[in-house]
């Protein structure tokens, strides 16, 4: 059984006492906080694709995936078939069924969709493959299995299944009287006084039977229903501190988790993602005009210290992103009180970045970047709405006004990371979508042979540093090959983030880039209006 | 009767699906033929009601007992409440697995009603056909009677697919729980069959009924070709995994029908008694034997089947080992509690057997 825990299983240890005061539809994150559908674009081959899974929020459930192919069909080119095909993180997994063949959603050409049954819980790469004229290819979208919701019983389906169940129980407690009077009796024979006695005596003890078995059911479905709750995913544990040491701030986050500090966790161990154990941001409470883009150094493998940029006195909120080596990744959320301090930053990583205020904003879409340079927000005037596609493209330009000369910023053409106001929602977000690139290369190294512990994570450190075989992860499209830590591409100037919006409200988006060295972040607001 | 077998056959067909597919949707023909027993059961004995209520003839009327204002034999009122548990159970299910998961366990909430949706519809069957046997003359009783047994072997074949877990592989066949389960279940329908029909051996028809539904499910299902659609597979399987061989029943209800048929009414505590530690006696020595031939290599075949698991299983050693022998073997203490289990079984069939043998609408 080793192994197979990491993901719900192993959050479900120890919880249970956390998820005590949790209501009837608990509120809880994914990979990313308040927001469980996984976006991806990318490559399949010569295809590209974008992907959208969303999950049932219930494990084993049916998660429905979308596959939009976006490169264009040639005139006459044969149809194209898409497949698709979970897989279990596990290498223990044995033989993989027969894919499903996605169908083809009607009235739109280039959407396919499909179910995809995720039974365990835990870490899952979904298999997209495209056939077509140019040959088939694959494309790898890993996918969280948690159960992140306990479903509500509708009042309709409620008051129905009461009535029917009320019917059930008088039917049967008529029944057996029906039965004690009537049905030992020559037919024509009507019952006498001694039999209809004993008749309401069996109702009455009927009635006693059925209401004690119908406790017995009551108390058997409470028993399932906590049971489930306790198993919900909560992400692990964390607390933020902040001490000073030589004159610098240094924020401490320790993933203080039981189900992580014990010695027989059932968790695999971190692994990178874009070179770094650990993405902390910090996010300025209720106001958001205080944002910071850290990462933090481990300690061991539960303490990760880094030195704090001179933000302003107050609450952040804390959400730390990691990836485990079965590719489950999730965002750890904790918070922390500020008093702010003045004085040089000395920032523990160079891919560190920090920004105050509400940004130097002009208008709502056209924001002025600390190099002089404008990053502007191309979107339609139509309102953005829950569910649908989200129009995150952005451009950027020179201070002469001609598209930037951008460089990848860990990899990545840009990064952008997007709240609600109130914190329900935190994501993180690349041009490839929802999906981090560490969870994606766990997919892409492992082999059938990869069973202790570690090594995996050993190998993709090595990949990440460059000096590992670098083609071992095919998909191109995703990340800037070559680009994250040798010589530096040029990124394109105009980026756009695949993703929708999971729920109403007012939310800020921070995109950062990087140009001549220096990380620029925009900052945006949007409001998200609920699908009508 | 035929909408009783359409359901267990269609549980028996489901059980076969999740071991060899795996995933399904409501629409799988085992699921169609679960609750096309419902719906047969219920039109059927719907119409009888309603026939019965406002254009039955005097006989009719008078052959049928009262529920809240409506005339119907009592046996059709059963099988009614079996249909709306079933129709009941289908939403509440559905909710069940997306609140809490597609689980396939068999024993949950819903399930439990469904179980019991369908047990209505078997007893509601089986009631009808035992009032027809009660009123027919010399003509019709073997025919009724047969009916009634093979009802008897329906209900005989639903505790065998509820205990599943506990008794339906032989690997299973040298522990505590085997027997204790078999006790307790078995003597209550076959005791009671032997009593309330008017045939010879009730208990043993219907214990070959039991059989008989059994061979024909394990002998068609392994035609089929099926592959394993949800992961992991271990077991590459390519037809419908067959159901697990039935218990040699016939053996222990024919003794059970030699005891019945020799002490007659009357000594009821007695025969529950020397009934209930019969059957456990001759159930143990036989079912002890065969489920050591059923590992033999003789029985890894189309005719028994028992080479055949899940497509989730890694197939190992085990299917042909004793299974925790070690955590829960047979000791005479549990083959007590065993038999005191099947001695209160044999006490209810008895008083069971006696309500059914003057049924009368």
């Amino acid at each position: 059984m080793v192994g197979e825990l990491d993901g719900r299983s192993a959050a479900m240890t120890g919880r249970a006492g956390r998820l005590a005061a949790v209501g009837v539809i608990a509120l809880i994150v994914s990979a990313h906080v308040g927001s469980p559908d996984t976006y991806f674009e990318g490559a399949a081959g010569p295809y590209r694709v974008r992907v959208i899974v969303r999950t049932p929020g219930v494990v084993p459930g049916l998660a429905q995936i979308t596959v939009r192919l976006l490169s264009p069909l040639p005139q006459g080119a044969p149809p194209r078939r898409v497949l698709v095909l979970p897989v279990y993180w596990d290498p223990q997994t044995a033989a993989p069924p027969p894919p499903d063949v996605a169908r083809h959603v009607p009235g739109d050409s280039t959407l396919y969709s499909a179910a995809l049954w995720l039974m365990r819980g835990g870490s899952y790469s979904v298999q997209v493959t495209v056939e077509g004229a140019g040959g088939s290819g694959t494309a790898l979208v890993p996918v969280m299995a948690v159960a992140t919701r306990r479903l509500a019983l509708d009042k309709a389906l409620g008051a129905a299944l009461l009535g029917l169940g009320a019917f059930l129980f008088a039917g049967a407690v008529t029944l057996i009287g029906a039965a004690v009077r009537e049905g030992g009796l020559e037919p024509g024979v009507v019952p006498d006084r001694r039999r209809t006695v004993r008749s309401r005596v069996a109702m009455g003890v009927a009635t006693l039977v059925l209401a004690l078995a119908l406790m017995g059911g009551r108390v058997w479905w409470n028993g399932v229903d906590s049971e489930y709750r306790s198993g919900l995913y909560q992400p692990l544990h964390a607390t933020a501190t902040v001490r000073t040491a030589s004159g610098a701030q240094v924020l401490r986050l320790a993933i203080d988790d039981t189900s992580w500090t014990n010695r027989k966790r059932q968790w695999t161990p971190l692994v990178p993602d874009h070179g770094h154990l650990m993405h902390l941001f910090l996010v300025r409470d209720s106001t958001l005009d205080g944002f910071a883009h850290l990462h933090p150094l481990p300690l061991d493998s539960i303490t990760f210290e880094t030195h704090l940029p001179p933000l302003e006195r107050g609450r952040y909120r804390a959400y730390a992103d990691i990836v485990h080596e079965s590719g489950f990744a999730e965002t750890l959320v904790a918070t922390v009180d500020l008093d702010g301090w003045v004085g040089t930053w000395r920032p523990t990583d160079s891919d560190d970045a920090w920004t105050t205020g509400n940004g130097n904003r002009e208008t709502g879409n056209v924001v002025g970047l600390a190099d002089a340079s404008t990053m502007i927000w191309d979107k339609s005037p139509a309102p953005i709405v829950v569910d649908h596609d989200a129009p995150l493209h952005f451009v950027v330009t020179d201070p002469s006004g001609r598209p930037a000369r951008l460089e990848p910023y860990m990899g990545m053409a840009g990064h952008a990371m997007i709240t609600r106001d109130d914190g329900a929602v935190f994501v993180h977000l690349h041009p490839a979508g929802t999906v981090s690139l560490a969870a994606l290369e766990t997919f892409a190294l492992r082999q059938p042979g990869d069973t202790i512990r570690g090594l995996l994570g050993a190998r993709l450190t090595a990949l990440e540093k460059g000096n590992g075989e670098r083609g071992a992860v095919p998909d191109g499209a995703t990340t800037m090959p070559g680009a994250h830590r040798g010589e530096p591409l040029p990124a394109p100037a105009s980026l756009s983030f695949p993703y929708a919006f999971p729920k109403p409200g007012h939310y800020r988006i921070w995109v950062q880039v990087k140009r001549s060295g220096r990380i620029l972040t925009g900052v945006f607001d949007a409001d998200v209006h609920a699908a009508r | 009767m035929l909408a009783a077998t359409s359901a267990v056959v269609g549980v028996i067909w489901d059980i076969s699906w999740h071991r060899t597919i795996g995933r399904d949707t409501f629409w799988t023909p085992a699921h169609l033929a679960i609750y096309l027993g419902g719906a047969l059961a219920g039109a059927a004995c719907g119409w009888l009601v309603l026939q019965t209520t406002f254009a039955g003839t005097a006989e009719e009327k008078a052959a049928a007992v009262t529920f809240w204002g409506f005339r119907g034999p009592l046996g059709a009122w059963v099988a009614i409440w079996g249909a709306i548990a079933m129709l009941a159970s289908g939403p509440f299910d559905n909710w069940w697995h997306n609140a809490y998961g597609l689980d396939v366990k068999v024993l949950s909430p819903p399930h439990v009603i469904l179980a019991l949706g369908f047990t209505g519809i078997q007893l509601g069957a089986l009631f009808l056909v035992q009032s027809l046997q009660n009123r027919a003359g010399e003509a019709g009783r073997r025919a009724t009677g047969l009916l009634f047994a093979f009802g008897a072997g329906i209900l005989v074949q639903n505790i065998a697919i509820i205990g599943i877990e506990q008794i339906a592989f032989p690997n299973s066949a040298h522990n505590g729980l085997y027997y204790k389960v078999a006790g307790a279940a078995f003597p209550l329908v076959l005791i009671a069959v032997a009593r309330a029909s008017r045939l010879k051996w009730a208990a043993t028809t219907a214990a070959a009924a039991y059989m008989a539904i059994s061979l024909v499910m394990i002998w068609v299902l392994q035609l089929f070709p099926a592959t394993p659609k949800l992961a992991p597979v271990f077991n590459p399987v390519t037809h419908m995994v067959a159901p697990p061989f039935p218990l040699l029943l016939v053996v222990p209800a024919a003794a059970l029908d030699i005891l019945v048929q020799g002490w007659g009414p009357g000594r009821d505590w007695r025969l529950a008694l020397f009934g209930g530690v019969t059957f456990l006696a001759v159930f143990f020595v036989t079912q002890w034997f065969f489920a050591e031939f059923l590992l033999t290599p003789y029985a890894r075949n189309f005719w028994f089947g028992v080479d055949q698991w899940d497509y989730s299983s890694r197939v190992r050693e085990w299917r042909y080992q004793f299974w925790r022998i070690g955590a829960d073997p047979v000791t005479p203490a549990k083959l007590g509690i065993a038999a005191i289990l099947a001695i209160c079984s044999a006490r209810i069939g008895l008083w069971w057997g006696n309500w059914m043998a003057g049924l009368r609408r």
